[in-house]
């Protein structure tokens, strides 16, 4: 009898971690974002941002002895459409996991879509503003940062502003730089605008000097019937590459520019001789509007302390995005339709590290607000001259 | 097409045509001599961009010196490719397109290695840091101390590497063996020494080539494999064989990329995005209509002058 109950003893005690272990229930959230090709760095960037959101999260749970924990899986989109849609299905089919941060653009969150739709798989994308993911009752959310439907109004808004009477238009033939390109032509003529023109250019572009003197061509065409700026709607490597055969080009330097958000860079001036010549074109860039919220010092905070670097562009929004759709998993369980279900009143109560997510019809962030830009008089690096608010179309510039 | 544009264009197409040419020559050696249609070229290009970029970011500003080490670090790179991968595997006699999967393998991992450090090191879309200076700006043309420099120093080493192949003793062992390796043996030929400075000579050029474009350009991970598919058109328009081929097979697909299509966009207003289609288009044709290239037209051009 001794024996046996002995062996009870130590059996339990052997099995007590194991049960403990299996008494804790795993909830797995995919991460799918660009780790290789142009935008292999903010992937990099946006999965610590995903992995800080888990680690503070587990440790609240823990805390108030949930025994809930979120793991994450994550796959490379290679940056294309292709290779995101293969990579949701590779997180979907390897781990069950019912609802996915990313991916980062808008052409790999299309091309993710239909395997999203079909599935029942939940998309909560952090940095895709491209108009053309604006679908209603899909299963794609784009939280925290605003659609450029928004952007593209205060590019026009802008352009009117500052007296332009033609803009040529140099952009990203993807999703996201026709979806501008598309959205400001329409803003522009609407508020009174003259002429645009329209050079597009492949992503991941070898060279880009066909494009940069056929743009020279076009300003100096429409440059006869009145005041011509060019407006940049570009990744940071593209524009770096645009802005090297500009600062040659006889004609480029000689009108104001107008630039999207990925221009915003510290990076292109470290350049002194682009510094200059942006400082000389006036160019104003137009990026969401990075409100202080309670979250925002103490995200970078802990960012820092635990990757020893300081969170790189957007990163905050990646991990905005990860909070939203844990909280959504927490309210309504795993589970696709009812994350989906929930995702919109869960976002539109979260308070992020720099906006209230609250989203529209198409589950897109609705509230848009985006500081204006300049090069600072250093050179240096670049400074809010104003503001515009998305939702009421108004739009304050100093410069 | 107004006469600038044109003129601009030209002048693009000289300049690109002339790195393509330095890049293409590499590929078509390595093609005739090893009988390997390399992949990993476009490697061992980025490799030479990424030496000119940190070179000139930690040690000298020199365009010599980066150069230099460009053309150094594309050699080095291109060798231990073939020492530690290329010739162990043509020893296991592997097949052409066995062969033709490992070098696209190679040029992975290199480029998966230039990613691990352009992340770790801050090194991602970097300029290499020569000043640059303009030297001539019209209307209708503009001329840059790069343009200065890129054109001269690719026309020089594609015509330095010509002269090689065709007056040296070491060209003639290097074609020598080209047509006929086991021939080349029994004559008691040092065939893998030729091997290894075919491998040397191409690495140094892709390496050179690389810093040039990188010049050009910006220097990123992607900047040879981005730049591979019209350099291997200017190659498969040489024919995969002949030198001359591919130097004009080079500038032909500039001027397509450049001056052909500033027509079209001007004249049918044809966009941009066809420009990455026009090496496809080229490829295709050469396969179709005339796989052996410009080579059969150069032999009969050089008959006739006969």
């Amino acid at each position: 009898m001794k024996l046996r109950s002995l062996v009870f003893v130590l059996l339990a005690l052997c099995l007590s971690p194991v049960l403990s272990v299996s008494a804790q229930e795993n909830v797995t959230l995919g991460v799918v974002m660009p780790f290789t090709g142009a935008l292999g760095s903010f992937g990099s960037d946006f999965v610590r941002g995903v992995e800080l959101a888990v680690a503070q999260m587990n440790a609240e749970l823990e805390a108030a002895g949930s025994a809930t924990r979120f793991v994450t899986a994550s796959a490379d989109t290679e940056g294309t459409p292709d290779g995101a849609a293969r990579a949701v299905q590779t997180v979907v089919q390897t781990t069950g996991a019912n609802v996915i941060v990313g991916p980062l653009t808008t052409s790999e969150v299309l091309g993710a879509k239909q395997y999203a739709d079909e599935n029942g798989v939940v998309l909560v994308a952090p940095a895709s503003s491209g108009p053309a993911g604006g679908i209603p009752d899909d299963n794609i959310f784009r939280v925290m940062y605003p659609p450029d439907i928004f952007s593209a109004k205060a590019y026009a808004r802008i352009a009117v502003s500052r007296g332009y009477q033609n803009v040529a238009i140099l952009n990203l033939d993807d999703p996201y730089g026709n979806g501008l390109a598309d959205r400001f032509q329409i803003e522009f003529a609407a508020a009174g605008g003259g002429d645009t023109t329209r050079i597009t250019y492949t992503p991941d572009p070898p060279d880009l000097s066909s494009e940069m003197a056929r743009l020279s061509a076009d300003v100096a065409s429409l440059s006869e019937s009145g005041e011509t700026a060019v407006l940049c709607v570009c990744f940071l490597g593209d524009a770096q590459k645009a802005l090297q055969l500009a600062l040659v080009d006889p004609l480029l330097g000689t009108v104001d520019w107008i630039g999207n958000e990925a221009m915003t860079s510290a990076e292109l001036l470290e350049d002194a001789g682009v510094a200059a010549f942006l400082q000389n074109a006036n160019l104003v860039t137009v990026g969401a509007y990075s409100t202080e919220t309670p979250l925002s010092s103490r995200f970078a905070e802990s960012f820092a302390e635990h990757f020893d670097n300081p969170p790189g562009p957007f990163t905050n929004y990646a991990f905005d995005a990860a909070n939203i759709a844990m909280l959504s998993i927490l309210a309504a369980g795993n589970d696709g339709a009812a994350v989906k279900s929930m995702l919109p009143f869960i976002s539109g109560h979260y308070i992020g590290t720099t906006v209230q997510g609250l989203l529209d019809e198409n589950g897109d962030q609705a509230v848009a607000w985006y500081s204006i830009y300049q090069v600072n008089a250093d050179g240096t690096d670049f400074e809010s001259v104003g503001l515009y608010n998305g939702s009421a179309d108004s739009l304050e510039i100093s410069g | 097409m107004p006469p600038a544009l044109l003129i601009t264009s030209l002048v693009h197409s000289i300049q690109v045509g002339s790195l393509y040419a330095l890049m293409a020559l590499g590929i078509t050696l390595t093609m005739r001599v090893i009988r390997l249609p390399n992949f990993a070229h476009a490697e061992f290009v980025s490799a030479g961009a990424f030496a000119a970029l940190v070179v000139s970011i930690f040690l000298s500003r020199s365009p010599v010196v980066i150069l230099a080490c460009a053309t150094l670090s594309g050699a080095a790179v291109a060798l231990l490719s073939h020492l530690l991968v290329f010739r162990p595997m043509s020893r296991r006699k592997l097949s052409t397109y066995a062969m033709l999967l490992v070098s696209f393998a190679v040029g992975l991992i290199l480029r998966y290695i230039l990613f691990v450090l352009s992340d770790s090191y801050q090194l991602f879309d970097k300029r290499i840091q020569i000043p640059m200076q303009i030297l001539v700006r019209e209307s209708f043309i503009v001329l840059t101390n790069f343009t200065l420099t890129i054109v001269p120093v690719s026309i020089a080493c594609v015509m330095a590497l010509a002269l090689l192949l065709a007056r040296t003793a070491l060209g003639r062992e290097m074609r020598a063996l080209a047509s006929n390796p086991e021939l080349a043996h029994i004559l008691g030929m040092r065939v893998e020494r030729i091997r290894s400075l075919t491998w040397l000579l191409t690495g140094a050029t892709a390496g050179l080539a690389g810093a040039l474009w990188g010049l050009y350009t910006f220097v990123n991970p992607l900047l040879g494999w981005l730049a591979i598919l019209p350099v291997f058109a200017a190659a498969i328009l040489g024919g995969l064989s002949s030198f001359t081929g591919t130097i004009l097979g080079a500038y032909l697909v500039a001027f397509c990329e450049n001056t052909l299509m500033q027509a079209l966009n001007h004249y049918t207003g044809l966009t941009f995005s066809f420009k990455a289609a026009i090496p496809f288009v080229i490829i295709i044709l050469v396969l179709l209509l005339r796989p052996q290239g410009l080579t059969g037209f150069l032999r009969q051009n050089r008959n006739i002058e006969r």
